[in-house]
């Protein structure tokens, strides 16, 4: 697979902003969904057909949102003062709670009913993604992560999304073509790892740019990990 | 030349509201009976939805009640399939977010934390699945196509869930998916595919299934259950909480997994149906249900579980897929408990009152997650392709 594009997104107040139609499409999810899809907004724009590229979707890692942990104390309150029966929760952070709403999105945003993979919620998932994205027959194939430092509100989000195809073309930040060769890991290894849906790949989208020669070797950094194999993954720039 | 690997299911572990074990589910299912109930703390809690599967086996004062849940059923499939977890990929789904009633509140597990630590004794591929009620089968559709080409000779797959809390009950409240209490008979809550359904009854669970490649279970002397022989998913692309009223979505997944298996729908013999008994996921699957068998939608029966065990979301598709699998190794397929008159728009061959056995060796179970994510998977009787 061929590496296409890649984009990140951090700043909500951006999108909002500059890009009012996204921001109306996207303004109902919560924060890790909401920068996921406006970096998959990013990529998909030099897909050849959004609605038919394979969706690998990863979920965050933090306690569902800053909406959804408001919502955990809300209901606890109602417990202690007995006012349960009252409380009329927003449906969409109940979908929060079940779903890869990201993936749903995109999904409608851009008819797509294709293949679909929503993974996470757990550390070093994103590598799982990468290597999901590296056993599809797809012609193309959209890895998207959105997640939070904190389960608070105002916490620094992260949302990132990579596009794949299996034609060779220039990865647009560099100019050149870039090849994912192979991810492998070793495994047994204890490693302190930081749960982050996103931050694993953006670092790799990081490496990637900065990369001058013609073989690019990334070792996982351990806090990306899930905590139990190291991953390296090769690529070919040319 | 198609150098892909059969896949078979070599264990199966399952706690459902029907009891501890795989046994206890499909002997339920047999009886027509409901273990869907009154919950005594729902009831305390004033809450509006009272009713749902319980898992009686772990107690609900276990902080660890979400890993306790899942566990039991992994350690049940391995111990049935005699492997070790050393030796299997994990694929699994915990949900997104576990919300567990504490003593002084709710208490929030991380699903994330929770796969982090039933995984640790898996050698990977470690794959925490995240696609709502679709969970539990994409898990086991994923580790088939694991199996299939080469990355793993063995995986567990599966989901558990931990629902019944008021966070989740006040939830799905909102969303008008579940049976609000009336003060009808509590086992009667979920009625799939019925002119009473009135939504789905919110479950804890887990199932759990061991899959390995024919060759293996062979070389190993292992039971087989069944044959994992086709895989799909799709996305509905319509609605976050309704499914695209002609089924489409669902349709789709079916064909896909139907094609992946290299069958046409003639060669299928049961359908287990996802069957939440909300009023337009019934009817939308019950249309697709149709179109995907044309002209002999009149002759495939079908039946859900969730009339018995209520919807347990990321353990749902797996449990249900133990079902199948009980269908393919005994010809028998359960009744859809707790229906008695079919709905306008739901007439399928549905199985009704008591179970029918029509010697079903190929069955399609399928899986409609809210948000749009379909998956299905084709199992077929094990024994007599483990005799070849």
């Amino acid at each position: 697979m061929y590496v296409i594009a890649s984009a990140q997104r951090k700043d909500l107040l951006r999108i909002r902003e500059e890009s009012p139609e996204l921001w109306r499409q996207v303004r109902r999810y919560n924060q890790p969904v909401q920068l996921a899809l406006a970096a998959a907004e990013d990529v998909i724009r030099f897909s050849r057909d959004p609605s038919q590229a394979a969706v690998i979707s990863l979920a965050p890692c933090q306690p569902g949102s800053a909406d959804l942990y408001r919502w955990g104390n809300v209901v606890t309150d109602g417990m202690a003062t007995g006012t349960l029966g009252n409380l009329r929760m927003n449906p969409t952070q109940t979908l929060h709670a079940v779903d890869n709403l990201a993936m749903s999105a995109f999904a409608i945003a851009h008819a797509n009913r294709s293949y679909c993979l929503g993974l996470g919620g757990a550390a070093g998932q994103a590598w799982c993604g990468l290597e999901a994205v590296t056993e599809r027959a797809d012609e193309e194939v959209l890895l998207m992560a959105g997640d939070q430092d904190a389960a608070e509100d105002g916490a620094p989000g992260l949302g990132v999304a990579v596009l794949f195809s299996n034609r060779a073309r220039s990865y647009q930040p560099l100019g050149r073509v870039v090849r994912l060769l192979s991810i492998t890991r070793n495994t047994n290894r204890a490693f302190k790892v930081q749960p982050h849906a996103a931050n694993g790949l953006a670092a790799l989208s990081a490496a990637i740019v900065e990369c001058s020669g013609n073989h690019m070797t990334y070792v996982v950094p351990p806090e990306h990990t899930d905590g139990f194999s190291g991953v390296t993954i090769d690529l070919e720039i040319s | 030349m198609n150098d892909k690997r059969r896949v078979v299911i070599t264990g199966m572990g399952a706690l459902s509201a029907l009891g501890a074990t795989t046994r206890e589910l499909w002997d339920g299912l047999l009886a027509d009976r409901s273990g869907v109930r009154r919950v005594p703390r729902l009831v305390e809690s004033g809450i509006t939805v009272t009713t749902g599967g319980e898992v009686e086996a772990v107690s609900t004062n276990n902080v660890d009640r979400d890993y306790e849940i899942a566990n039991r059923a992994i350690e049940d499939a391995l111990a049935e399939s005699k492997r070790d977890a050393s030796e299997c990929g994990f694929i699994w789904s915990t949900g997104l977010d576990t919300f567990q009633m504490g003593a002084n509140g709710f208490v929030h597990r991380s699903a994330g934390l929770c796969f982090s630590n039933l995984s640790s004794r898996f050698n990977g591929p470690r794959r925490m699945v995240a696609a709502a009620c679709a969970s539990g089968t994409q898990a086991i559709g994923e580790a088939f196509r694991l199996i299939q080409n080469g990355r793993v000779e063995a995986c567990v797959a599966g989901g558990s869930s931990v629902m019944l809390t008021p966070f989740y009950l006040i939830g799905f409240a909102g969303l008008q998916a579940v049976a609000v209490d009336n003060g009808d008979d509590p086992s009667l809550a979920c009625r799939p595919f019925d002119k009473r359904r009135k939504g789905f009854a919110l479950a804890d669970g887990a199932g759990a299934v061991v899959l390995e490649t024919l060759a293996g279970a062979r070389q190993r002397g292992a039971a087989i259950f069944a044959e994992v022989i086709g895989f799909g998913m799709s996305q509905d692309a319509f609605d976050l909480n309704r499914p695209c009223d002609d089924g489409a979505g669902a349709e789709l997944c079916m064909r896909r997994a139907l094609e992946d298996a290299a069958i046409n729908s003639e060669q299928i013999d049961a359908v287990n149906a996802h069957a939440t008994a909300t009023y337009s996921g019934d009817l939308a699957e019950a249309t697709a249900i149709r179109n995907v068998f044309a002209n002999r939608w009149k002759e495939v029966p079908v039946s859900g579980s969730k009339g018995a065990i209520g919807h347990a979301m990321a353990a749902a598709g797996v449990l249900e897929a133990i079902v199948a699998a009980q269908t393919c190794a005994s010809g028998i397929v359960p009744p859809t408990v707790n229906l008695r008159n079919v709905d306008d728009g739901c007439e399928l061959d549905h199985v009704i009152g008591e179970p029918r056995d029509v010697n079903a060796e190929t069955v399609l179970s399928v899986s409609f997650g809210m948000g749009g994510q379909n998956a299905a998977i084709v199992l077929k009787r094990g024994h007599e392709k483990a005799q070849k």
